[in-house]
């Protein structure tokens, strides 16, 4: 009796891991690479230059004129999708076509700004939204 | 027996590949590693800037200064279609070139990254 379990405990294994990813799918859009708080901790106001920015962060996204000085913005997003539809469990034995779709969409989009002075060394650095990581489960209601 | 194992493997190759995609979109021109070195800080003037790089895609006024930025997007999907299970993954970088120009229209300095060289074709969308 035990082989019997031990022998079909794969196969259920299969089929339930199988079941849970009908109608599955998983999509990721990202722009330029995330930055987190522990890639800039390089960054000394008063001392770093953008040029020692440039040199380990590449080119900025966009610099801009302030009355203060001059605002370089590193800008990135990273997006993740998951969707699951259960009514493919229901496909083979339904005349009709059923949905039920549970989907999820995490827009993880953030931007690091330096503020310059007229000598480019950096006064200020900052993290728009401090991202967050968005989670990659189809469930909504949580 | 090793041809068996070749046909098996080629199935199973052919299967994999019918459910992938890739495709590409980009937008402006390639920014030369060549026409960026050729740009020399207190010597190259506007008009040779213009010559080199063509008309900035930006024109920013900076601290009494002009800043040409140039750019250039790239952008890469790859899909596994599984019918039942898909994976899709689009990434998209951007070559950025920004050369400030001082009030006499010589190259003050010249701040440029290249991102989309370590670009590749992804499917995966786990990890990073």
């Amino acid at each position: 009796m035990r082989s019997i379990i031990s022998r079909m405990a794969p196969l259920v294994l299969g089929a339930l891991v199988c079941l849970a990813l009908l109608g599955c799918n998983v999509i990721r859009v990202s722009f330029n690479t995330s930055l987190g708080p522990e890639d800039v901790t390089f960054i000394v106001p008063g001392k770093t230059t953008l040029s020692e920015v440039v040199a380990k962060l590449g080119a900025p996204d966009s610099i801009i004129d302030s009355d203060t000085g001059v605002v370089a913005t590193y800008r990135f997003f990273d997006v993740k999708y998951s969707r699951v539809n259960f009514g493919w469990l229901a496909k083979p034995w339904t005349p009709v076509d059923p949905d039920l779709i549970f989907s999820r969409t995490g827009l993880g989009v953030d931007a690091f700004q330096i503020l310059c002075d007229s000598r480019w060394v950096v006064l200020h650095q900052e993290f728009q939204r401090h991202l967050i990581r968005p989670p990659f489960h189809p469930y909504p209601f949580q | 027996m090793k041809s068996v194992r070749s046909i098996y493997t080629l199935l199973i190759l052919t299967i994999l590949i019918q459910g992938c995609a890739f495709s590409r979109g980009t937008l402006g021109d390639e920014i030369k590693s060549d026409t960026v070195a050729a740009l020399q800080k207190g010597i190259t003037t506007k008009d040779e800037v213009l010559r080199l790089l063509g008309a900035p895609d930006r024109l920013l006024p900076l601290n009494g200064r002009d800043v040409f930025q140039y750019y250039r997007y790239d952008a890469k999907a790859g899909s596994l279609l599984l019918i039942i299970l898909n994976f899709s993954r689009l990434s998209i970088k951007s070559d950025d070139l920004f050369v400030i120009l001082n009030r006499d229209g010589i190259v003050e300095d010249v701040i440029a990254s290249k991102r989309t060289e370590a670009l590749a074709f992804r499917f995966w969308p786990f990890g990073e």
